[in-house]
């Protein structure tokens, strides 16, 4: 026995030991980018229970302090002497809410447009058909200009965009299985029984439907909170002085030669939430598993 | 061919005329702007003189027709902020800026993206193609405008090598390329990869083996052709993202560009300006969209375009 398995250690590669299964190699790092969500959430939150949390207090006497140098400002202080860590742990609130938000919204209209055009068919699909090509050729962050220019920014604004642009993803896989049901006995078998079309909606497709709903949010979140802080940057998004993490890049970059690390922990902030969920739902998402040909 | 040309370029025109529509409608969805214009002790007679000079007074029919034919002239308006100023010379004259950052962007990016993929599949390395995954995921991670100023902190101010804002010359284009190409470069380096890997398995790609064609030829010249397509598309549909992220990119490096335009007018509240670039910037998206359809019969003469 043990021959054979150090025979099998020396030899050379082989095909099957290569060929791993789809996403099994990457589980490791699917924990870590998790683990890595809920750490940063969960710090997010404990800050905002920290005797020294005060978002918007200015101190002009402690202005620019670097961090880790001040037991009372952990992570300095920003050009009008407010605490980085407190608008830091503020700023992730706020792009936390927002982002559940949008997403949530995503994901009912996704769902309920894909249901009905899946289970429906006929001129709603191709309604629905048409619905989808318009949203996915308007520009979110054009759109959101046009309408910044009518309305004046404002976060409601930039929720209802977003929330109203990127649904489509939702309603492919709800239409698609929602086609690949409709025919079946326990759907057929209600209607004959004289069940509403939406009862055997909500009663024998939606649960089917539901949890692929919440993968896709789950591989969704990390584009969201881009694009949130993008246009929190351009400042089409949550107005000051109420603090974002788009926002935190976009102020400290004025002072970039004097004191880098304001642009920089905000940044690693949106690093360490979009890149977790880009880990973490990678085993939801299939990379390329296709074998490569060899040289020949 | 005639024919679909023909359907191609009035379904193009009727994109164009939609979009041109819901400019209109939300152009007047705001009210009349001669109140935003004047200073604020103007009285009721010169707020109502200027809606007429603006012609806001008429019905809104008129108005319609109006823009309709004031378009196809090349009139989109005036400034509301600026009223000396047409709101097209406005964006007109911050095109090229934008057009140098997508384009060069763009271009470097799907380079760099044709060769990394070739590489992947002649050298058959399965590392190289993690490389690639693993650092495409964390430039996905982190949003254009930090990796721009990133960019910036070390090249500019730490290095001192490159100009941190302001478009002076090409030495001032290599840090905003960098942060556009590189994102550019993630997308394509994906689609080209697996798109090459679709092809492994195909007939005519075991033909050229049959025939005795290097491996390495067979995929510069075989594979990659037919691995094209679907990129050809993506990057017409992408287009508009392209430009999205340019207007953020703008912002970061200072760029003299329309995404700069644009964000000052919102803040002015400035419509007619707003409205200019955006059909300006739909008009870039069907031309292109066209263009991309018809060059598709080219690459591919299976493609029958009927």
């Amino acid at each position: 026995m043990t021959h054979t398995v150090t025979l099998a250690q020396l030899g050379p590669e082989t095909p099957r030991k290569r060929r791993r299964r789809p996403g099994s190699g990457n589980r490791l790092l699917s924990y870590l980018g998790g683990g890595v969500v809920v750490a940063t959430v969960l710090a997010i939150i404990a800050v905002h229970f920290w005797p020294g949390f005060d978002p918007y207090t200015q101190d002009l006497s402690a202005v620019r302090l670097n961090p880790f140098v001040d037991a009372a400002h952990p992570l300095g202080t920003d050009s009008v002497g407010r605490d980085l860590l407190s608008r830091l742990a503020a700023g992730g609130k706020t792009t936390l809410w927002i982002t559940a938000a949008i997403v949530g919204i995503n994901m009912v209209v996704g769902t309920l447009l894909g249901l009905l055009a899946g289970f429906f068919g006929g001129w709603l699909d191709n309604v629905i058909a048409l619905l989808t090509d318009v949203s996915l050729a308007l520009p979110a962050v054009l759109l959101l200009i046009a309408l910044s220019a009518i309305f004046g920014p404002s976060a409601l604004l930039m929720i209802l965009t977003l929330g109203l642009t990127h649904w489509m993803s939702f309603a492919r896989v709800a239409r698609a299985t929602a086609l690949s049901l409709r025919n079946r006995d326990f759907v057929l078998a209600p209607q004959i029984l004289g069940a509403s079309s939406s009862r055997v909606i909500r009663t024998h497709i939606l649960p089917h439907v539901v949890p692929q709903m919440f993968i896709i949010a789950v591989t969704s979140i990390g584009l969201v909170i881009l694009l949130q802080a993008g246009l929190d940057y351009l400042g089409l998004g949550i107005q000051p002085p109420e603090p974002t993490w788009g926002g935190l890049v976009l102020e400290g970059q004025k002072y970039l030669r004097l004191s880098p690390w304001q642009v920089v922990i905000p940044g690693i902030a949106i690093f360490l939430i979009v890149g977790g969920t880009q880990f973490f739902s990678q085993r939801f998402t299939a990379e390329n598993t296709q074998p490569l040909r060899k040289v020949r | 061919m005639a024919s679909y040309l023909l359907r191609r370029i009035l379904q193009a025109f009727a994109t164009l005329f939609i979009a041109v529509t819901i400019a209109f409608m939300l152009g007047r969805a705001t009210g009349k702007p001669a109140a935003l214009i004047l200073t604020e002790g103007a009285t009721e007679q010169q707020i109502h003189d200027l809606n007429g000079r603006l012609g806001f007074n008429d019905p809104l029919g008129v108005q319609y027709l109006h823009y309709l034919t004031g378009l196809l002239r090349g009139d989109f308006g005036v400034s509301y902020r600026n009223p000396s100023q047409s709101a097209i010379d406005i964006i007109l004259d911050r095109l090229p800026a934008t057009m140098t950052l997508a384009i060069s962007s763009f271009v470097i990016g799907l380079l760099l993206a044709v060769i990394a993929a070739v590489l992947i599949h002649i050298t058959g390395s399965h590392a190289l193609r993690a490389l690639f995954v693993w650092s495409g995921s964390l430039r996905q991670s982190v949003p254009d405008f930090f990796f721009g100023v990133v960019l910036v902190l070390i090249f500019s101010v730490g290095l001192g090598w490159f100009p941190s804002l302001g478009y002076s010359g090409s030495a001032s284009l290599v840090l905003p390329v960098a942060t556009i190409a590189t994102a550019q470069f993630v997308l394509y380096v994906r689609l080209l990869d697996s798109a090459l890997s679709e092809q492994t398995t195909a007939d005519y790609v075991r033909t050229a083996y049959a025939r005795g064609k290097r491996h390495s030829l067979v995929v510069v010249t075989e594979m990659l052709p037919n691995a094209f397509l679907p990129v050809l598309t993506v990057a017409g549909l992408n287009l508009a993202g392209l430009l999205g992220g340019t207007i953020i990119i703008e912002q970061v490096f200072s760029w003299p560009g329309v995404g700069s335009a644009l964000i000052g007018a919102v803040s002015q509240r400035d419509f007619a300006v707003v409205q200019a670039g955006l059909l300006v910037v739909a008009l870039i998206f069907v031309v292109v969209n066209v263009a991309v359809d018809l060059l598709y019969s080219i690459i591919d003469p299976r493609v029958k375009l009927s």
